[in-house]
């Protein structure tokens, strides 16, 4: 018993990091008003560009690539959003379309169909003591962004809940006019909050080539981005909520995969996929209960206009 | 200039930058050769190898590229008009991948489990597959409506949920063909010859029914949407819900509809993928023909005319995808074209500002003002509603 327990427990921990990043980039840059269903097309990007960093790069350095590479493909998002107030929802899923053929076409023709060569790992993390107890073992083995997924969603609930600049973030998403008239600039803020909500999908991407897998794949990630912007739903917006979502969908993820592989047989398929189908379903009864009570920013999707009151 | 000008220019400025865009992009990764090639390649795949034909070669050369053009055009354009019409109730339909599986797996079941002569059992399975993606839209409009949840998210969940319970579910467990056997096959039962799209040129091509179908949809929309009182309701309530309100439409119900008939379209899409070229729901329905809806939405000016032009562009492309594998080009890579294509019409305004910027005095100011809109676009959505 304990084994099972232990080993779904570091499958969520090695699972999580990307799930959470890529949920706390969608929670910043809605929480400043600019929608973004585009985090599916960052978090490839960044896998992409931090894997290819990694052949001739030292990990942790490609991660940092991987990072601005998610904030490039953001950068167009918040041009196209912020300053052209284009829809904000073609936007992000215009990048989703490209980001998935785009990177087709790289990997098939710099490295075959079959993903990127492998690369070094990120470094694994052994508690020393830890491995020999049982059930904290799962701890043990982990790259430093298991790690900072912790710490992350902490710092940001600081920021946003503690410091003048979240209180503006979270202003400008709610009531931009008020901002302004504040003589705050609603577009600057917005960017920031765009481009480092592209960094964070771009880590969340590059954990998974670097951490979870030691390459990139063409699936990847197959989805994930999504699921992100479920958790963001889901964590109603806020920093920790995205912590707790994203830890919750990655067990489940992890508990479906678990059940896959120790137990593969037909009877297994049926919860495989209503696990699969959890995420959302809670997302929709969690939206549908709620109803008109929702949490999400007021201004979330909404172009401003300066002249306009 | 003009507004049907103003509205469409952006449009075709758009595909052409991203040929553009996309041409350089190869020329960049591999040579300008190659990439020369592989548009002339996507464009034999698409339209017909004309210049072998005319060598004396035979004319299968020129109908199969126009039958894989015509199948791919017929779904894009099914899935195209589903985002557009839930558009003119000014709801963003992203859930068409989850409708049009849906629709798949409806049709391929009644296709494959119930015994019907030829043409009744093709309308039963078509009328199936429409259902079942009305349906699921209809979660949608309901949780919008009734519940006020954004359709933006609720669609993106349907869609997984979709996902998850057909493709990781149903067709792997259930109703995988030879279920509870161990006959170790992928997909669904193979329909019935009877529920097979009939093809329209015999062997020369896969051109089938659904083609001409995909077709009498979009002129059937047009009608629907500028000649008739039901239509020109369904628009009002996107140009304006409270002023359609006040007008006496129904907005509630106006909605719904436009929803489920959304659904009903994607739906469509499916069962012709299924009844016309698949025979059964395959192992997984991996293109993802709902998300290009979108883009050929857009791309088209949410227009069913528009649509349908680029449905067929796009068909033609995507079509002739399979023929740059030769050159180690990537078969989707039409889908970069596509996703570009969309990017730059989401940048609609930066188009305009171009285009009026000609027309201005050379010492334009640095920080291009936004143009002023002349008239309303029907392509515009309204305020978009608290998520």
């Amino acid at each position: 018993m304990f084994e099972v327990v232990e080993a779904l427990l570091s499958s969520t921990l090695e699972y999580y990091p990307a799930l959470v990043f890529a949920a706390l980039g969608a929670t910043l840059s809605e929480r400043s008003g600019i929608t973004n269903v585009g985090i599916e097309g960052m978090m490839r990007t960044g896998a992409f560009c931090a894997a290819l960093a990694a052949i001739t790069l030292p990990t942790p350095v490609a991660v940092l690539v991987g990072m601005l590479a998610g904030a490039g493909i953001a950068a167009v998002h918040g041009a196209l959003s912020i300053h052209w107030r284009a829809d904000q929802v073609v936007s992000g899923m215009a990048l989703n379309l490209v980001a998935l053929a785009g990177g087709t076409y790289l990997l098939e023709a710099l490295y075959g169909p079959n993903g990127t060569p492998p690369i070094q790992q990120l470094p694994r993390w052994h508690v020393p003591g830890l491995s020999e107890l049982p059930l904290l073992r799962a701890f043990s083995g982990h790259t430093a962004l298991t790690w900072l997924a912790l710490v992350l969603p902490l710092a940001f609930h600081w920021l946003f809940y503690r410091t003048p600049l979240g209180l503006r973030l979270r202003a400008v998403g709610e009531k931009p006019h008020a901002v302004a008239t504040l003589g705050l600039s609603v577009q600057g803020l917005r960017w920031m909050a765009v481009l480092g909500g592209g960094m964070l999908a771009g880590l969340g991407g590059a954990a998974l080539s670097t951490a979870v897998l030691d390459r990139f794949e063409q699936h990847t990630p197959a989805g994930l981005g999504y699921m992100a912007l479920a958790a963001t739903v889901f964590g109603r917006w806020t920093p920790l909520g995205a912590l707790l979502a994203g830890l919750f969908f990655a067990a489940g993820s992890a508990l479906r995969i678990g059940l896959a592989s120790s137990a593969p047989g037909i009877i297994e398929i049926i919860p495989q996929g209503f696990l699969l189908a959890l995420p959302y379903l809670l997302t929709l009864v969690l939206l549908a209960v709620q109803g008109r009570r929702t949490h999400a920013p007021a201004a979330l999707g909404t172009p401003y206009e300066q002249e306009s009151r | 200039m003009g507004e049907r000008l103003r509205t469409i220019l952006p449009s075709i400025l758009s595909v052409l930058l991203a040929l553009a865009v996309c041409w350089c992009f190869i020329a960049l990764t591999r040579d300008a050769r190659i990439a020369s090639e592989a548009y002339l390649q996507m464009l034999r795949g698409g339209i017909g190898d004309w210049g072998a034909y005319l060598d004396g070669g035979r004319v299968t050369l020129l109908t199969r590229p126009w039958g894989e053009a015509a199948i791919k055009a017929s779904l894009l354009l099914l899935t195209g008009l589903s985002v557009t019409v839930a558009f003119k109730v000014g709801l963003f339909n992203i859930g068409a991948q989850g409708q049009m599986l849906m629709g798949a797996l409806a049709a391929a079941v009644v296709g494959a489990q119930v015994e019907l002569p030829t043409v009744l059992h093709v309308i039963a399975a078509l009328l199936g597959a429409a259902v079942a993606g009305g349906l699921w839209a209809l979660i949608a409009a309901w949780l919008k409506l009734a519940r006020g949840v954004h359709e933006v998210i609720s669609t993106i969940m349907l869609n997984w949920v979709a996902v998850s319970l057909v493709d990781n579910w149903l067709v792997v467990g259930p109703l995988r063909a030879g279920a509870g056997t161990t006959l170790n096959t992928t997909g669904t039962a193979e329909i019935h010859a009877t529920a097979h799209l009939p093809r329209l040129l015999g062997d020369l091509s896969r051109l089938h029914l659904g083609f001409p179908l995909a077709l009498a949809v979009a002129l059937g929309l047009w009608v629907w949407l500028a000649r008739l009182r039901t239509g020109f309701e369904t628009r009002a309530v996107g140009l304006g819900p409270e002023a359609a309100r006040a007008a006496g439409i129904p907005v509630t119900r106006r909605t719904a509809e436009a929803m489920g008939l959304a659904g009903a379209l994607a739906g469509l899409a499916g069962a012709v993928l299924v009844l016309g070229t698949e025979f059964r729901y395959p192992g997984t329905l991996g293109a993802p023909y709902g998300f290009d809806g979108i883009a050929i939405s857009l791309i088209g000016g949410n227009h069913p005319l528009g649509v349908t032009l680029s449905a067929l562009f796009f068909g033609v492309l995507r079509a002739g995808g399979t023929r740059m594998q030769l050159l180690g080009v990537h078969k989707t890579y039409p889908e970069l074209i596509q996703g570009l294509a969309l990017l730059f019409v989401a940048g609609r305004q930066v188009w305009l500002t171009l285009l009026s910027a000609r027309k201005r005095p050379p010492e334009a100011p640095a920080e291009p003002q936004p143009v002023p809109e002349a008239a309303p676009q029907p392509a515009q959505r309204p305020e978009v509603p608290r998520v």
